[in-house]
C-alpha cells in the first residue's frame, strides 16, 4: 500500500469511517504479529498486544500528523503495548513458545544437510542466547534484524534520537556475542 | 596514520547506513586492522545467522481485523445504551415526583430504590477489588 492510499484512507478514519482502518490493520498486522511475537515470545500475547496497538492507533489518529509515515508511527505504538504488557503481567520472553512459530528461511539450494544442521543448531543457539540478554537488546535486535527496519525507523519506533540507534545496537551485539560466547557458541 | 573507527561507525558500516566517503575510510581502516577486522567479522557472522531466523508468515491464520472492529464500535453500543437509560430513570423520576400519590409512599419506594442500588453498587466494588488482589486472574483456565 502506497503513502498516499495510506493517507487518504487516515484522512476517512479521522472522519469517523471505522470502516476504513480496515485495509491498514490487515496491511500491517503481519509484521505487526511478527515484532509482538518477537518481543512477548507467545502468540496468545503476541495477538492481544496486536489487537490492544490497533484500537489505541484508531483511538490516536486524531493526533496522527499526516506529514508522518504511519508504519514507524503505529509500530511505536506497539512497541510501547509489549513493554506494557511484560510489565503489568510481569510475564516473560518465552522461547519455547516462540521457537515453535519459528521457521528457517528457505535453505540455499547449495548447502548440504550438514550445513543446514549447522545453521538450525546455530539458531537454536541464538534464540537461547537472545532469550538471555535484555528486553531493550532483544527489541532492538529484532528491529533491525529480523524486521530489517532502517535507523530512521527504528529511532522513530524507539522514540529514540536516530544517533543513538548505532550505539544500541553496539551494546544489544556485544551483549548478544557475550551470550553466546557463555554458552559455548564460537564466533566467526 | 589511520583514522579511528568508533564502535558506532563500525555498527553503521555493517547495517550499510553509512555514504560512500565514510564507507571508504572505514574500509581502509578495517584493512590496516586485524582486531577491527575480526570485530567486524565476529558481528558480520551473527548479523548472518539472527537474519537466518524468521517468524512464520502463516502464524497467523485469519485477520485480526473482526476483533478489532469489534473493539471499535463496542463503546458506541454502550455510550448509546447509557445515554438511553439515563433518559428512562430520569424521565420515571420526574414522573414519579410530580405523580399525585403521598409523600410516604414516595419516600419509602425512594428508600427501597436507593438500598437496591448501594447494595448492587457495593457488591460490584468487592467483587473488583477481589480480582485486583487475585494473583491467578492471569492465569487461563
Amino acid at each position: 500500500m502506497g503513502p498516499e492510499v495510506e493517507r487518504e484512507l487516515i484522512r476517512k478514519c479521522k472522519a469517523g469511517n471505522s470502516r476504513f482502518y480496515e485495509p491498514l490493520v490487515r496491511a500491517y498486522e503481519q509484521p505487526g504479529l511478527r515484532l509482538a511475537l518477537g518481543m512477548l515470545g507467545n502468540l496468545e500475547d503476541a495477538k492481544d498486544a496486536l489487537q490492544n496497538a490497533f484500537v489505541k492507533t484508531y483511538d490516536a489518529l486524531a493526533r496522527f500528523d499526516l506529514k508522518r509515515p504511519f508504519g514507524p508511527w503505529f509500530f511505536q505504538i506497539l512497541r510501547n503495548q509489549c513493554r506494557d504488557q511484560l510489565r503489568s503481567r510481569k510475564a516473560r520472553f518465552r522461547l519455547e513458545a516462540l521457537d515453535e512459530r519459528l521457521e528457517l528461511r528457505p535453505a540455499d539450494p547449495e548447502s548440504g544437510p550438514e550445513r543446514r544442521r549447522e545453521r538450525a543448531q546455530a539458531r537454536e543457539v541464538i534464540w537461547a542466547a537472545l532469550e538471555q540478554i535484555g528486553e531493550e537488546h532483544r527489541e532492538i535486535l529484532i528491529l533491525k534484524e529480523l524486521q530489517g527496519f532502517r535507523y530512521g525507523e527504528i529511532a522513530t519506533i524507539l522514540e529514540i534520537p536516530e544517533g543513538t540507534v548505532a550505539s544500541r545496537l553496539y551494546h544489544a551485539r556485544r551483549a548478544l556475542k557475550d551470550a553466546l560466547l557463555e554458552m559455548g557458541a564460537e564466533y566467526p | 596514520m589511520q583514522e579511528r573507527v568508533t564502535h558506532e561507525e563500525l555498527m553503521r558500516y555493517l547495517d550499510g547506513e553509512v555514504g560512500p566517503e565514510e564507507r571508504g575510510r572505514i574500509e581502509r581502516s578495517v584493512e590496516g586492522s586485524t582486531e577491527l577486522r575480526r570485530e567486524l567479522a565476529v558481528y558480520r557472522a551473527m548479523k548472518d545467522d539472527l537474519q537466518t531466523l524468521k517468524l512464520a508468515d502463516g502464524v497467523h491464520h485469519g485477520s485480526i481485523w473482526d476483533s478489532v472492529n469489534r473493539q471499535l464500535t463496542r463503546p458506541i453500543g454502550w455510550v448509546l445504551l447509557v445515554v438511553g437509560a439515563l433518559v428512562w430513570a430520569a424521565y420515571g423520576i420526574f414522573i414519579f415526583l410530580t405523580s399525585p400519590v403521598f409523600l410516604l409512599e414516595k419516600l419509602a419506594t425512594s428508600a427501597i430504590v436507593i438500598g437496591v442500588l448501594l447494595l448492587f453498587a457495593s457488591v460490584i466494588w468487592e467483587r473488583y477489588r477481589e480480582w485486583l488482589s487475585d494473583p491467578y486472574r492471569d492465569i487461563q483456565r
